[in-house]
Formats: structure tokens, C-alpha cells, sequence
């Protein structure tokens, strides 16, 4: 395939992935009947600010920003290593039962949560956690997706020889996992740390059930008063959503360089 | 000493390293799973005080459900028409986005848009595009002397319209998650395959694939389990109201997870059907997942 | 349509809160304990201009509101009630659902107990009785806002049909609604390619909650199979899709909301709160909106109530917050504020109410016909299952309007889901 016609796929595929953002945009930027429009309008308006004002009256955002960041910075720090942690077991070290439970670890994802959320609540009020922050914290600080996940990666990508060389120079395992495991995990480890940044500042239902009070809210129950009211103010709503997103693109934007920079530095050690 | 040492830790080490995730999870995820299966054996309304034992009554009462098995049907069309074009789609755009390209950083990222996009969002646009009367396809359609689709009434083309959002909003995830593993691949792999002169698709089928095996494997397997499950798409698809919920009047559209939420927090709260149904969609998941496991192990290893 | 309506009716009434002024006369200092209500509602109910009025009032008292959407507010409060805990001192709950809780009251706080037995004349008689348990014994709601019922219409597609335009004219064609589906017909020979309504569900609707029992005896049992208004409903609503006068519209798609300002159809059962969707939706619409008479007479579509879990502490607190708030007083602030249509009849005589219009609907009178709607319902037995059992009907609708079944067949699939919900 030469060159452009890559770049010129690629383009297309941007284009295919931020068309909804950008109309998110052009409708934060109307009114309500904008989206009424056939064909819809392609250019923002002039009510950008107006919206974003009326959000900001609406709700308590930057209580809710700060809490969001707290929670999702705790899940993806704890998600990352921990799963890091089991996949190297899993994948590269013998001990008995792995088999077995390693098929427990995938299991645990077939189960429909859906109803999960009522035992799961019990728990939680029996721990007295109910409309704390750790109520949506601890559950998630760890989970199976990560695990498999790095688990299947670290199989193919850490090479055996390099544990072996480790281990003949006396290396203990703790030793030879933040030495040779993590620099060799750092590609797998940034997708997985945005992935689960992204899911965790988006859940929406577990949050809403467990957190009561306005002070503990995070951003998609903050939001969530947006959505219903009176007249379906899709305008609105949508501003409410795009303000949300602004911290993780400017997030992944700063930090982009630097996950992929660390994308890379695994490849070339590879 | 040392040798003793030696032997704590290579054999304590591995259990110490999984029990974050067991310990979580016997706290967070056995409870939750035994509780239900105490839950599907009874009468369980959410709001009753008593709950009769029924055994295995809400199993035989499920399967008996044409109803169920409609949405058994549905779950596993939209599977197949969701999950392989977008594991295609993923695995050509890893492939494009793993080569030195000019502003690397723009292309990965935007591979996450569909995934930072709020849901509200994505539910505007694709009503938009699959809408009856002014819906942009509708109106391609026409123009090219076709029929207007009435895209949520017909069975094949409400799913092919939610496999659609399903495949808009996932196949960046997994194209990310492929793109990590092929880092991983040594590039003189391929630097000694451009000098034998093997073609960009001769390189993915012969090297890419081959070497990031048990990356594939996983998306697979996740992609099933999540595909057995789907929720949101198909209940936001018909407008969020009680259609969303049986998924369209003659239930075109209605899935596992959906039929489950429809006994479980309508129609008198049954907790312990709607138990029962988790119960039998696990087992289904279980099956589904080992199948695809041994599909796709049959991939040549590298090794 | 059904649910969501629901959805929107909440928010509404919620809405009209907003406007409180004045306190009312009921407040009599409370003890000085510190006291924290925590309100969970679905969409802005307009309330928290009042809450600073009652706490000015109330000075112990601190009220802090949780908003969120309406299916997530409802799971959320059924797996607090089921689990015990977790429920809010106040909570608001959708017409659609709350049969169900009447049905088992026992998790909520008998508002008689709490001394609401006084009150009852300041609501609608069907208003009230909507939150009483099905032996009458337990009180767990107090009404919101009600959805008094009209007809909307567009006078351009009227008059290129040839059909008057005037509205008096207008509901001066369809008294019953077997005249209303007459017109359609007339309609539909005079502008066959446009659709004289935007869904058959709504029609179904109307008729079932305007006939004296619905879907449900008086003793919970369901006579979908065997009441006659039903299926007279059911037959009529037929005979209007296959004259093709149904859009076939589903409602709160993007679809739909541009259908209102494209005129893709002639008329739509407009609760009072619909009139406010059709301005924001349809701005180039302004002046082809109309509003004539429901025809049958009456009718209210959603609504909701505010209860107190029986989890809650604060009991009195909170039945003293939720006495004021739905109060005359207070639900004439929303309704200027917001629209929503007060249940509180001492309103109805409120010139601020009666003398209500619209410049977008050519300054029909919106007070006038929600108050003559509102005022003609006749209380219906609502059973535990009321929501599902229209959705499920509203389904069967929905296989004849796409084609999927033949009349009979569709029915008769109604019943043996019906049977199923029983």
C-alpha cells in the first residue's frame, strides 16, 4: 500500500471517529431545534456560551471533576499494576492451580452484572460505605479484563530467556518484575490505563445507585441532571457531555505523547 | 538460606501477585454471583417480603419462553454481525497506525474518539443516520433509486443498524489493544520480509497475526462475552422508552441482557426470573467463549 | 410514548415547584434539631427556589436534591427499597410506576398516619386516589402535576385538506373519537401522502383512561380480554391504521421531534406539558400549532407523586416539606414558571391558570381546555401492573402498524401476553 493511500484511509477513519464530537460541538452550539433540522447544520451557532453557562448553573461541576479524577486516577493506577502483577504470574511464572485459575479469571467476565448491582449494594451498606467515594473505588480496583488482558500479552511479548538470565543472576521475582516486566509491559500497560480511565470516569449506573449526596457525585450522575427534563434539551445535554469530555482530551492530548513515547520505548526493547 | 529463600519465593511469589484480583473479587464477585443463584430459585419479587422456593421453576419457565429464545436469536445475530467485521476492521488498522507515520500521536487517538464520545451523542448521530423519513442512508438510498429502509422495523435491518453503532464505537478499542501487542513483534521481522519483498497483507497474515496470538485470543473471547451482553445500543437505538426495553413491538431487536432487564425492573420486578436468566446466560457465554477459544487457537503460533 | 412520557410529565411538575413565592400557612416551628432531607427526583422538578423559601422558613432544615433520568431514577429506587436502604427522605415517583408501589405499599410511609387524611380535597379525586394502596388504608403519594389533555392540530394541513381551522370548529368535528377517526379518513382522501396522527398508541390510550374501568377491575384482576371499552378502543385504533393515517412515529427520536416542525403529521394528544416540547422542537413552526378539545371529553396522561420511603428517618420532616411543596400555593409558582398543570382544582378557578395561552399556538387558550380536561377525568382503577400492560398493548399496536400481523393475530398475542404479566 503506498504512503498516501494509508494517510489517505487513515483521514477518513478520523474523520468517521470525531464526526460525532464535532457534531456534539455544532449542537452544544444551537438551540434545541437545530437537531430538528434535515439535513442537520454543519457549522456551530452562536449559543455556545450561553449552554455552557446554563450547564455551569445546573451543575455542581467542579466538586464533581475533582471526584471523577480522584476515582479514576485511583482505579487506573491500582487496574494497571495489579493486572500487570497477575498477568506475570500468569503468564511466565509455574505454580500450581494457574490452569485453573486463570479460566476463574475469565469466567468472572461471563457473569451478566445487570442485577450484580442489588447484592453488591447490600454489601456495600453492610460495610457502611454507602455515599463514599470508596463504595465506587474499591469494587473496581482491580478487574478481570485487566488481568486476562495482560496476562495474554506478557505471554507472547516477555521473553522467557530474558526471566531465565534474571533469575541465573539471583534476581528475586519482585526484582525481575519491576526490572524486566514492567519496561517490557509499558505498551499494554497505556492502552490499559486509558481504556480504564475512560470506562471508569463513564460509568454511569453504579455511581448513581451508591453515591447519595450532591458533594460525592461524579461527573456522569452530575450530568445526568441534564438529561431528562422537562423538554428533551438535547442541546443542553450535549454541552453538559462535551464539557465532560474536554478533561480527557486534554488529558490523552498531554499525556499522548508520552503513553505512545512509552508505546515505543517497549517496541524498540523488543 | 539462600536456596530456601530461593524457594519461597518462586513458589509463595505467583499467589502473592493474583491475590489482588482474588481477594477482590471473593469479596466484590462471589457474594453478588451466589446471591443471585440463591435469588433464581425462588418466587423473588424486589418488593416482597417473601419469597417462595421454587427450585428449578423460573429455569423451566425461561426456557419454555419463545420470548427468550427470540432474544436468544437476536443476541447471536447481532453478535456475528457486529464482532467479525469489527475484529477485521481492528486488525487492518493496527497494522496501518504500526508503521512510522507522521503525527503518530493524532492517528491512535483518534482510534479512542468513538469511545470519549458521550452516549447521548452517539444516539443522536445514529438516529440521525438511520432515521426513517430524513435519516442521511434513507436519503443516499433514494438518490440512488433504491427504497427508504424503515431501519427499526425489519429484523435483519435493525440489527444490521445496531451492529453498526456497535462496530462504530469498538473497533478503535480493540485496533489500541491489538496496536500494544504488535509493538511487541520484533521489527527486524519485518524489515527482513520488506527485503524478500512480501506485500503489506502478505507481512499481517504471515508475521503480525501469527505473533500476536494470545493478544488475539483475548479479543475474541472479550468480545464475545461483551457481545452476549450488549445493552445500551439496542435500547437507546429505539429511543430510550419501553420499545428500548422489548426491543421494538415485535421484539425484533430485544436481547439477552434486555430481556433480562425487562423482568427484573418491569413487569412486577421479578429479581428471581431475571436471576434465573443471568444464571442460563452465563452458561451460553461459557459455551460461546470456549468455542471461539478453539477457533481461534487453531491460528499458527509464531513459536 | 407511554413510559417516556412519564418521563417528561415528572420533570415538569417538578419544574413548576420552582416558582414557590410566599411560604404557605402550614408552617409551624418545627423542633430545633438539625434536620438534612435528601429529595431524589427524575429531570428538574423546578424545586430549588422553593427549597430556599422553606428553608428561610425552616431554619433546621437543610434540603439537599439529587436529580437524575427517569429509568435510572426509578431502578435506582426500586433496588433501595428492595435492599432497605439507600432511598432518599423524598422521592419522586412517575404515574407509570407507581401502581406498582400502591400495590405493595408496605416500604413506604403512610402519608394518613403522618396526617394527610385533611388534605384530601385540595387534589383531583383521581388524583388522590392514584397514591392510595389498593385497600385504600395507605396513602403513599401526593400529587405533582397532572397531564389534562388536548388535541393539538396544524391549521395548514387542515385547511389544505379543507378542513376548518378553527379550533372551536375544530373540536366541533370529533365530539367522540369515533369522529375524530371519521376526519381522519376525510383527511386522508383529501392529502393521501401526509398522516392525520403521529402514532396509533396515544389514541388507545386516551380512550382506555377516559372509560369508566381500564385494563384492571376494581379488585386488581386484569379484564383486558373481557372489557368492552377496551376493545372497542382496540377495534377503533385499528380502523385508524389501516385507513394509513399513523405515521408510525416511535416518540422522543430525533425523527419524531423533527416531525413536528416538517409537518409530517395533522394532530397529536397533547397533555399540557407537550405543548412545551412541540415549541422548542418546531420554532419554525410558530402559528400552524393549534389546540382543540381531546375528543371523549377528558383525560390526563402522566403525572407523578412525591413519597417517602419507609427507610427514611425524618418521617414528619418530610411529610411536612412534601405537604408544602404540592400545596395550591406553591404548585402555582411551577405552573407559572414552568407549565406544568397543577392537580390542585382550587386553582381552576385562578385567573393566572384559566386565562394561560400561547402566541405560538395562535393564543389558544391552554388554561382553559387543560382546566375543562383536568377537571372531567373520572378516577380509574389503576392496577399493579398498569405501565406493562399498556406498553404490551402499545407493542401489539406496533406489529399491526409495521406490518407484522394481522389484527387478529396481533390481539390475540396482546391477551396471551397479557395473561403472562397477571
Amino acid at each position: 500500500m503506498t504512503r498516501r493511500l494509508v494517510y489517505l484511509t487513515l483521514t477518513g477513519v478520523l474523520m468517521l471517529t470525531a464526526f460525532p464530537l464535532y457534531f456534539s460541538v455544532v449542537v452544544a452550539s444551537q438551540d434545541n431545534s437545530a437537531l430538528s433540522h434535515v439535513p442537520p447544520p454543519v457549522l456551530p451557532g452562536a449559543n455556545l456560551f450561553e449552554n455552557i453557562k446554563r450547564v455551569f448553573d445546573t451543575v455542581p461541576f467542579d466538586q464533581a471533576l475533582l471526584n471523577s479524577l480522584i476515582v479514576s486516577g485511583i482505579n487506573t493506577a491500582s487496574v494497571v499494576l495489579f493486572s500487570t502483577l497477575a498477568g506475570f504470574a500468569f503468564a511466565k511464572l509455574k505454580f500450581k492451580g494457574r490452569t485453573a485459575l486463570l479460566l476463574a479469571v475469565v469466567g468472572t467476565m461471563m457473569v451478566p452484572m445487570q442485577l450484580g448491582i442489588i447484592p453488591l449494594f447490600m454489601l456495600i451498606t453492610k460495610l457502611e460505605w454507602h455515599d463514599t467515594l470508596l463504595a465506587v473505588t474499591v469494587p473496581a480496583l482491580v478487574n478481570a479484563f485487566g488481568v486476562f488482558f495482560m496476562t495474554q500479552y506478557l505471554s507472547e511479548a516477555l521473553p522467557t530467556e530474558l526471566l531465565e538470565a534474571g533469575r541465573i543472576d539471583g534476581a528475586a521475582t519482585h526484582r525481575l518484575f519491576w526490572h524486566v516486566v514492567l519496561p517490557v509491559a509499558r505498551p499494554a500497560a497505556a492502552v490499559l490505563g486509558m481504556l480504564t480511565f475512560l470506562n471508569v470516569w463513564n460509568d454511569y449506573l453504579w455511581p448513581l445507585v451508591v453515591l447519595a449526596s450532591p458533594e460525592n457525585q461524579t461527573v456522569q450522575v452530575a450530568l445526568s441532571q441534564l438529561r431528562a427534563g422537562y423538554v428533551q434539551d438535547y442541546s443542553l445535554a450535549l454541552t453538559g457531555t462535551m464539557l465532560a469530555t474536554l478533561p480527557l482530551l486534554i488529558v490523552f492530548g498531554l499525556l499522548g505523547k508520552q503513553l505512545i513515547g512509552g508505546i515505543m520505548q517497549g517496541a524498540i526493547k523488543g | 538460606m539462600r536456596t530456601w529463600l530461593y524457594k519461597a519465593d518462586t513458589q509463595l511469589s505467583p499467589y502473592l501477585y493474583i491475590s489482588p484480583f482474588f481477594l477482590l473479587f471473593a469479596v466484590f464477585g462471589l457474594f453478588p454471583l451466589g446471591y443471585t443463584a440463591w435469588v433464581s430459585l425462588h418466587d423473588w419479587s424486589l418488593l416482597a417480603d417473601e419469597h417462595a422456593f421454587v427450585g428449578l421453576g423460573n429455569y423451566a419457565e425461561l426456557l419454555a419462553d419463545p420470548y427468550f429464545w427470540n432474544a436468544l436469536r437476536n443476541t447471536l445475530s447481532i453478535l456475528a454481525l457486529s464482532t467479525i467485521p469489527q475484529l477485521i476492521l481492528a486488525l487492518i488498522l493496527a497494522h496501518l497506525v504500526n508503521r512510522p507515520l507522521r503525527a503518530r500521536t493524532l492517528w491512535r487517538l483518534g482510534l479512542l474518539l468513538p469511545n470519549v464520545t458521550s452516549v447521548v451523542a452517539v444516539v443522536v448521530i445514529f438516529s440521525q443516520l438511520f432515521g426513517r423519513d430524513f435519516g442521511l442512508i434513507n436519503w443516499l438510498l433514494e438518490s440512488f433509486g433504491l427504497g427508504r429502509i424503515d431501519w427499526q422495523a425489519g429484523v435483519a435491518s435493525s440489527h444490521v443498524a445496531i451492529a453498526a453503532m456497535i462496530t462504530w464505537r469498538w473497533t478503535g478499542y480493540n485496533a489500541l489493544i491489538f496496536l500494544a501487542a504488535m509493538q511487541a513483534v520484533p521489527k527486524e521481522l519485518y524489515e527482513s520480509a520488506t527485503l524478500d519483498g512480501a506485500t503489506a497483507g502478505q507481512q499481517l497474515r504471515k508475521i503480525t497475526i501469527p505473533s500476536i496470538r494470545p493478544t488475539i485470543i483475548f479479543v475474541v473471547i472479550v468480545s464475545t462475552i461483551y457481545g452476549l451482553q450488549v445493552f445500551a445500543e439496542p435500547q437507546l437505538f429505539a429511543g430510550g422508552g419501553p420499545n428500548g426495553i422489548i426491543g421494538g413491538p415485535d421484539r425484533q431487536f430485544q436481547t439477552l441482557t434486555l430481556y433480562m432487564y425487562e423482568h427484573g425492573f418491569n413487569r412486577g420486578f421479578e429479581f428471581g426470573y431475571a436471576s434465573a436468566t443471568a444464571w442460563v446466560m452465563f452458561g451460553l457465554i461459557v459455551l460461546a467463549a470456549a468455542v471461539n477459544y478453539l477457533i481461534t487457537r487453531r491460528i499458527r503460533s509464531s513459536r | 410514548m407511554r413510559a417516556s412520557l412519564r418521563r417528561l410529565l415528572v420533570p415538569i411538575m417538578v419544574t413548576g415547584l420552582l416558582a414557590t413565592a410566599a411560604c404557605g400557612s402550614d408552617e409551624q416551628p418545627g423542633g430545633n434539631e438539625k434536620i438534612t432531607l435528601n429529595v431524589a427526583l427524575f429531570g428538574d422538578f423546578g424545586f430549588k427556589p422553593l427549597y430556599e423559601e422553606y428553608s428561610k422558613a425552616h431554619p433546621n432544615v437543610t434540603i439537599k436534591e439529587r436529580i437524575s433520568d427517569y429509568a435510572a431514577h426509578h431502578q435506582s429506587l426500586i433496588s433501595h427499597l428492595a435492599t432497605g436502604s439507600g432511598a432518599a427522605d423524598i422521592e419522586a415517583v412517575e404515574i407509570g410506576y407507581l401502581s406498582s408501589f400502591t400495590a405493595t405499599p408496605n416500604r413506604f410511609h403512610n402519608l394518613l398516619d403522618l396526617g394527610a387524611g385533611s388534605l384530601e380535597s385540595q387534589w383531583l379525586p383521581w388524583k388522590w386516589q392514584q397514591g392510595l394502596s389498593t385497600d385504600k388504608k395507605t396513602l403513599i403519594g401526593l400529587g405533582t402535576d397532572v397531564g389534562g389533555m388536548a388535541m393539538c392540530y396544524r391549521t395548514d394541513l387542515f385547511k389544505a385538506a379543507g378542513l376548518p381551522t378553527d379550533r372551536d370548529a375544530v373540536s366541533k368535528l370529533w365530539p367522540t373519537w369515533d369522529e375524530y377517526v371519521a376526519t381522519g379518513k376525510k383527511y386522508k382522501a383529501a392529502a393521501p401522502k401526509s398522516y392525520f396522527m403521529e402514532a396509533s398508541g396515544n389514541m388507545f390510550r386516551a380512550m382506555v383512561e377516559q372509560a369508566s374501568t381500564g385494563v384492571y377491575d376494581n379488585a386488581d384482576k386484569l379484564i383486558v380480554d373481557s372489557n368492552p371499552s377496551v376493545k372497542k378502543a382496540w377495534d377503533l385504533t385499528v380502523d385508524a391504521i389501516a385507513s394509513d393515517q399513523s405515521a408510525k412515529l416511535a416518540a422522543w427520536t430525533p425523527e419524531w421531534s423533527a416531525a413536528f416542525g416538517k409537518g409530517t403529521f395533522a394532530t397529536i394528544v397533547c397533555p399540557a406539558w407537550m405543548t412545551a416540547y412541540i415549541e422548542t422542537n418546531a420554532k419554525d413552526a410558530a402559528g400552524k400549532w393549534d389546540i382543540a378539545a381531546v375528543p371523549g371529553g377528558a383525560g390526563s396522561m402522566g403525572g407523578s407523586h412525591l413519597a417517602l420511603p419507609k427507610q427514611g428517618k425524618n418521617a414528619q420532616a418530610a411529610y411536612d416539606l412534601i405537604k408544602w411543596l404540592t400545596a395550591p400555593e406553591q404548585q402555582k409558582k411551577i405552573f407559572k414558571a414552568t407549565g406544568n398543570f397543577p392537580s390542585t382544582p382550587s386553582l381552576y378557578t385562578d385567573p393566572d391558570l384559566t386565562g394561560f395561552s400561547k402566541p405560538f399556538f395562535n393564543n389558544a387558550p391552554l388554561g382553559k381546555i387543560f382546566t375543562a380536561s383536568a377537571q372531567a377525568v373520572q378516577p380509574q382503577h389503576q392496577g399493579p401492573k398498569q405501565g406493562d400492560v399498556f406498553n404490551t398493548i402499545g407493542a401489539g399496536l406496533g406489529r399491526i402498524e409495521q406490518g407484522k400481523q394481522k389484527p387478529d393475530d396481533a390481539w390475540k398475542q396482546v391477551l396471551s401476553d397479557v395473561a403472562k404479566l397477571g
